[in-house]
């Protein structure tokens, strides 16, 4: 062994000063070679996959919980907990049958009620699971390893909904927990999965602990996302929240953590030269950068003026603002982001021409904008959101909007988007925000792809046309039926302007030494994972 | 004595209720919903309602206070709004860390300080004098931060000699611990350092014109105990006093340095209860933070008759 100037210090730092006895709990740790320590893209702030839709309760989730069916690279759902199953000729009622040797970790068997309750506790909350609750029937328990769901009509998209990973997915509890008003927050995390929670060595707000479930039997498939086996191949999962990107930086190159899901993008030429680090990108499907007007108040209740906005952004520009590099970042001009498997081309002649102020300023003029001040949202403190909000802010000044662009941090725009009065009383016309393209790839799961009004998400868009699409898209018996669907409703949303995007990009993760991480949308997986 | 400390204790308590209700009013007209934050990105308006609903976010700002106040009192400071542990608890847990920098930054800043201050006012006007206070202006004008990323990158990075980022509890050992908290504390010292430095070379300065100083001198007294017994005793108040009102800088330091070196300390929780609006938390902390303040400056006030017996309480 050689003697490095760290090693020396440390060495005779501590052999001078370690007069208190180290605690013996340190025995119990494994070694760092076993361990992953990874830096994700936020802080875990609530462990109930249920009670919120953000990604990294999802990702607590997947780690000690598991769930019915997973999904392959072609987000084919694939059996994971479930044996086997199938459909009734009347498209009415699946049957589901537990395969062997689940457990929960605190011993008990997984049973069907642990499921139906579960499915019930999700379905309340979940966008596709309430799809799904409203046409339920029943859910019979034909013993403690089947059950089945009964549908009031024919209906083809439960399997998929109980196996999407992107949130909120459906994740198997106790009927116990299962039981817990969907309103409030389980108490206790007890699951199935791949990972045990290690709840005392969590610091909140600091670093989430997860260790190999001993007892868990992995299906016996190779893993492709979260289809297959779940096979761990080390003894502990952390999660550090180190929220300054710097130091998250620093630590990586000095060895003392393993990933970094979201490095900073000005820093990542510090990674490019040390040979142990490598940059990949793990969600090859990327984000989405989406625009929302509102539709309650002038001038966004005017369909010209919505058009307007698709003439007026540039989305290159505000990606190269952000992410520098051309190879993360690209236009997006389908509806169902691009790379999804409903993506199309249908009336996207605004994009093929590129940006054009000058056809902007004839739409704002023809919307009748009477130059009243346009309120403009801007988070400053997330970078794209920040690039976003400024360049578009000066183009639709350009092209004839009086804009007011108003700043604040992401915490404040999240609550007043949700203020429906008047933008001079409190309200809005534009906020800007994000999404994983995996979810903009379903016209029913996702919120924001509705037309609904009032009762729909931030921006209330409206249009009946759209909403018929929607549920014909759900009531498609396959995909080439559903494919051309999403072809009719891109072609028609593109004419009244939902909402639009800003561009889609592909951030890579920071891995030191770490193989099998399986890269996928909305999820990072550390079951497959090696170290070394 | 007894009841002037009684009385500062009861003037601490009138203060530790006004902040209270201040940070109250501010955070609850601050912009923001923990609410919102809490549902995700994706969640209805509807699912929001219904958790806001759910926390009482909902309620009259006077039931919402009271409702708060009455735990206080109870010595209850509340329940995180997102991970729904005790504030008690979350506080108690990031409490060695912060301890462990406040009060080797202390130490480790006082003593490097005073000695500084010492010795520019002895050679006063000299380089030693002149380095030493062109020292003191830097580290007094050099963002937290600033000072942070570049030792980093020096002695983790480059040297590899200290850890990045990270805190090791005490009970792990004396040696590991130290090594985690070279560089945050040496970080947040430096503008603690001059600030100390530069009052203890103007009291200074002022005692050695005192003629007890030049009587000191003439009988024949040594360099060092002229300066140390003579001089730096009755340089002392001012230097304790602004020691004292250093806490408040090494308060707000301490967020900024456990931020940069991740320590899972107190500033740190309080600087993610701002981001998500945690308000049981921002609450808490600061309820906590301004008694600190407060009793530090009373044991200021107090340590003044030891230092010098004219002051009598």
């Amino acid at each position: 062994m050689t003697t490095t100037r760290r090693r020396f210090v440390q060495g005779s730092l501590a052999g001078a000063l370690t007069a208190a006895p180290a605690r013996l709990r340190a025995q119990t740790t494994p070694p760092v070679s076993r361990t992953v320590r990874a830096v994700l893209h936020g802080d875990l702030r609530v462990f109930d996959p249920v009670w919120t839709t953000a990604n990294m309760t999802s990702y607590h989730a997947a780690m000690v919980y598991d769930t019915l069916f997973g999904v392959d690279d072609k987000f084919e759902p694939k059996p994971q907990m479930v044996s086997k199953y199938s459909l009734s000729d009347d498209r009415k009622t699946y049957s589901f049958e537990l395969r062997d040797g689940l457990r929960f970790t605190d011993g008990t068997p997984v049973t069907a009620r642990d499921c139906v309750a579960s499915i019930r506790r999700w379905g309340a909350r979940d966008g596709g699971g309430q799809h799904m609750m409203a046409r339920l029937a029943d859910t019979p328990v034909k013993d403690d390893k089947s059950f089945q769901l009964v549908m009031k009509e024919p209906y083809s998209l439960a399997v998929e909904w109980l196996a999407k990973a992107a949130t909120n997915a459906c994740y198997i509890m106790r009927e116990k927990e299962a039981q817990t008003d969907p309103m409030q927050q389980i108490q206790t995390i007890i699951g199935s999965g791949p990972f045990v929670m290690n709840q005392d060595a969590v610091v909140q707000g600091q670093r989430y602990v997860y260790d190999k479930n001993p007892n868990y039997v992995p299906r016996s498939e190779p893993a492709v996302f979260t289809s297959g086996g779940k096979v761990v191949n080390v003894d502990r999962v952390v999660y550090e929240n180190i929220a300054d990107e710097a130091t998250a930086i620093a630590a990586i190159r000095a060895g003392e953590i393993d990933m970094i899901e979201y490095p900073n993008v000005d820093l990542l030429s510090s990674l490019e030269g040390e040979k142990e680090i490598k940059l990949e990108v793990l969600n090859k499907q990327g984000q989405l950068g989406w625009a929302r007007v509102n539709w309650l108040h002038p001038p966004f209740n005017n369909v010209k003026a919505r058009q307007a906005m698709l003439y007026l952004i540039h989305p290159t520009e505000v990606m190269k603002a952000t992410f520098g590099d051309e190879k993360y970042f690209k236009g997006c001009s389908s509806l169902f982001g691009m790379g999804t498997p409903m993506e199309n081309d249908a009336n996207i002649d605004w994009f093929k021409g590129g940006q054009n102020i000058e056809k902007a300023k004839q739409l704002v003029k023809e919307s009748g904008y009477d130059g009243r001040p346009v309120v403009v949202l801007h988070a400053t403190n997330i970078a794209y959101m920040n690039n976003a909000a400024n360049l578009i802010a000066q183009w639709m000044r350009q092209a004839g909007f009086n804009v007011s662009l108003q700043a604040s941090d992401w915490g404040a725009v999240i609550t007043r988007r949700a203020v429906k009065s008047p933008p001079d009383q409190g309200g809005w016309n534009v906020f800007f925000t994000s999404g994983s393209v995996n979810a903009f790839g379903n016209p029913v799961a996702l919120s924001g792809h509705a037309a609904n009004g009032e009762k729909g998400w931030f921006g209330w868009p409206s249009d009946e046309k759209h909403e018929a699409f929607r549920d014909k898209w759900a009531a498609a018996s396959n995909d080439a039926e559903r494919r051309q669907i999403a072809r009719d409703m891109q072609q028609n949303a593109w004419d009244f302007v939902p909402h639009m995007y800003y561009g889609q990009w592909f951030q890579p993760a920071a891995l030191r030494n770490l193989t099998g991480l399986i890269g996928m949308p909305e999820l990072i997986p550390f079951w497959n994972v090696k170290k070394g | 004595m007894l009841s002037y400390i009684a009385q500062r204790l009861a003037q601490t308590l009138l203060v530790m209720t006004l902040v209270g209700i201040f940070v109250f009013l501010l955070l609850h007209f601050s912009a923001g919903d923990p609410a919102a934050i809490i549902a995700g990105d994706y969640a209805t308006p509807q699912q929001i309602v219904a958790i806001r609903q759910r926390l009482g976010l909902d309620d009259p700002l006077l039931v919402q206070f009271w409702r708060w106040a009455a735990r206080v009192l109870s010595g209850d400071l509340g329940v995180s709004i997102f991970s729904n542990t005790p504030v008690s608890r979350l506080i108690l847990q990031r409490l060695e860390p912060t301890l462990s920098l406040a009060l080797l930054t202390m130490l480790f800043a006082v003593g490097i300080a005073v000695s500084l201050g010492v010795i520019a006012a002895w050679r006063v006007g000299s380089l030693v004098d002149r380095a030493l206070m062109g020292f003191s202006v830097l580290g007094f004008s050099m963002p937290a931060f600033v000072v942070g990323y570049g030792l980093i990158y020096i002695f983790a990075i480059e040297l590899r000699w200290l850890p990045v980022q990270g805190y090791k509890p005490l009970a792990d050992g004396v040696g590991p611990w130290l090594l985690h908290l070279i560089l945050p504390t040496v970080t947040l010292g430096l503008a603690y350092i001059a600030l100390i430095a530069r009052m203890t070379r103007a009291s200074m300065l002022e005692v050695l014109e005192e003629d007890y100083i030049r009587t000191a001198k003439a009988k024949g007294v040594t360099t060092k105990t002229m300066l140390m017994k003579h001089a730096l005793k009755n340089a002392g108040v001012p230097i304790i006093t602004v020691i004292g009102i250093g806490v408040a800088l090494l308060i707000g330091g301490v967020v900024i340095t456990e931020t940069v070196f991740n320590i899972p300390g107190i500033g740190r929780l309080v600087v993610d209860a701002i981001s998500k609006r945690d308000y049981p938390i921002i609450q808490g902390v600061i309820l906590l933070f301004s008694g600190i303040y407060v009793l530090v400056n009373l044991l200021v006030d107090l340590s003044y008759s030891l230092i010098d017996p004219r002051i009598r309480y």
